[in-house]
């Protein structure tokens, strides 16, 4: 079965029934086994991939000291031929076919050995997964779990209108208010300051042309001196 | 080990701001030192609970129980939630026994900033979220 499946199945049982428990504890219990047996299954496959992965080191030399053999072994049939002795040339040769012999055997060993280490290197990653997933399954729902009894707690504190105090729409709208509120409080805030900044008046004053925006420094120094004129 | 990190990461985000400067409250929520309680300033109803295993962070809130939900129309329900579900950033729905939550997931290695922005975000897509569901919740008693 696959972890997901397993998941739904677990996690089923105490969904179905509005009210009940999270989830019911048995089969949380059962997860929480689940998870121990991963583990100690997770332990025995690293165990065994470390043990057969320094087999194989054991054979990877032996293959290197094969083939290391066979290459020094032509060699010497080599220099058998060049001095023309035949029946040196055919022991050596015997010797290199009984170690070829031995390559092939111990090649096998070798592909068997790697085929093993990969299959366990899959079966340990998917052990993880699947611990990872329970793990994290049995932990929100113990959060779940936890923080349900805390609202129960509170509201039965507000004895009788729990369904108000939970509802999330009311939750939603009440926030809204807030927002609206603190908004309409900023805004206000705002409104004032640019009052008693007097930015208010002096925004209607120019609306009204009553006073002149386009007014500078030269202008104002103009109608001072006319003032100085008339003095 | 994760409850340390997860102890840290409270006395990290408690206090903070948000972008929009709306302050954190942070403080354990259990015994156990296992779920860090997340409160944003003026969202208080929907608090973000926080969760440390070793593969990943998982921030989750609570939206509703299933009595909330208006039965004859539940699965239209779902199936929105299943289709809006990858239009949310970074936030997911999902159902915990009786209860609809949403969550999202961040690395074990994230940063404060990352857990600030992944708070902020979830905070905004729950209440986008219910006011998106709302016409299928039951009119409060």
């Amino acid at each position: 079965m696959s972890i997901f499946k397993k998941l739904i199945t677990a996690l089923r049982g105490g969904a179905t029934e509005v009210g009940e428990a999270i989830v019911d504890t048995q089969a949380i219990r059962i997860l929480e086994q689940e998870v121990r047996d991963s583990k100690t299954a997770l332990n025995d496959a690293k165990t065994n991939l470390t043990a057969i992965m320094a087999e194989k080191m054991g054979v990877d030399r032996k293959v290197k000291d094969l083939g290391a053999k066979i290459k020094e072994h032509e060699g010497y049939a080599m220099q058998a031929l060049d001095k023309g002795d035949e029946a040196l040339a055919t022991d050596v040769a015997t010797k290199i076919a009984d170690f070829e012999h031995e390559l092939n055997i111990q090649n096998g060993i070798l592909e068997g050995y790697a085929s093993k280490i990969a299959a366990l290197k899959k079966m340990i990653r998917q052990t993880e997964r699947n611990i990872q997933a329970m793990d994290r399954e049995i932990s929100v729902v113990k959060t779940t779990e936890k923080v349900q009894k805390a609202n129960d707690l509170a509201s039965a504190k507000f004895s009788g209108s729990t369904s108000s105090l939970r509802s999330a729409t009311d939750s939603l709208e009440r926030i809204k208010a807030r927002q609206q509120k603190r908004e309409d409080q900023s805004a206000a805030a705002m409104e004032l300051e640019s009052e008693e900044s007097g930015g208010d008046l002096q925004a209607r004053l120019k609306n009204a042309g009553i006073v002149d925006s386009g007014s500078s420094g030269s202008s104002v120094l103009e109608r001072l001196k006319k003032q100085k004129e008339k003095s | 080990m994760s409850n340390e990190k997860l102890q840290q990461f409270m006395k990290e985000l408690d206090g903070n701001l948000l972008s929009d400067d709306a302050k954190l409250s942070a403080e354990m929520f259990d015994d156990e030192n296992s779920v860090i309680c997340i409160k944003v300033e003026d969202r208080e109803e929907f608090p973000i609970y926080m969760t440390l295993d070793e593969g990943q962070i998982l921030c989750t809130t609570h939206l509703f129980g299933e009595d909330q939900v208006d039965q004859s129309r539940r699965a239209e329900m779902i199936e929105d939630m299943l289709m809006l579900n990858i239009s949310i950033p970074l936030s997911a729905f999902s159902k915990v026994g009786g209860q609809y939550v949403m969550f999202g997931a961040l690395s074990p290695n994230s940063s404060t900033d990352d857990l600030l922005h992944e708070i902020e975000l979830l905070s905004d897509n729950v209440l986008d979220a219910i006011d998106a569901v709302s016409e299928f919740l039951k009119e409060a008693a």
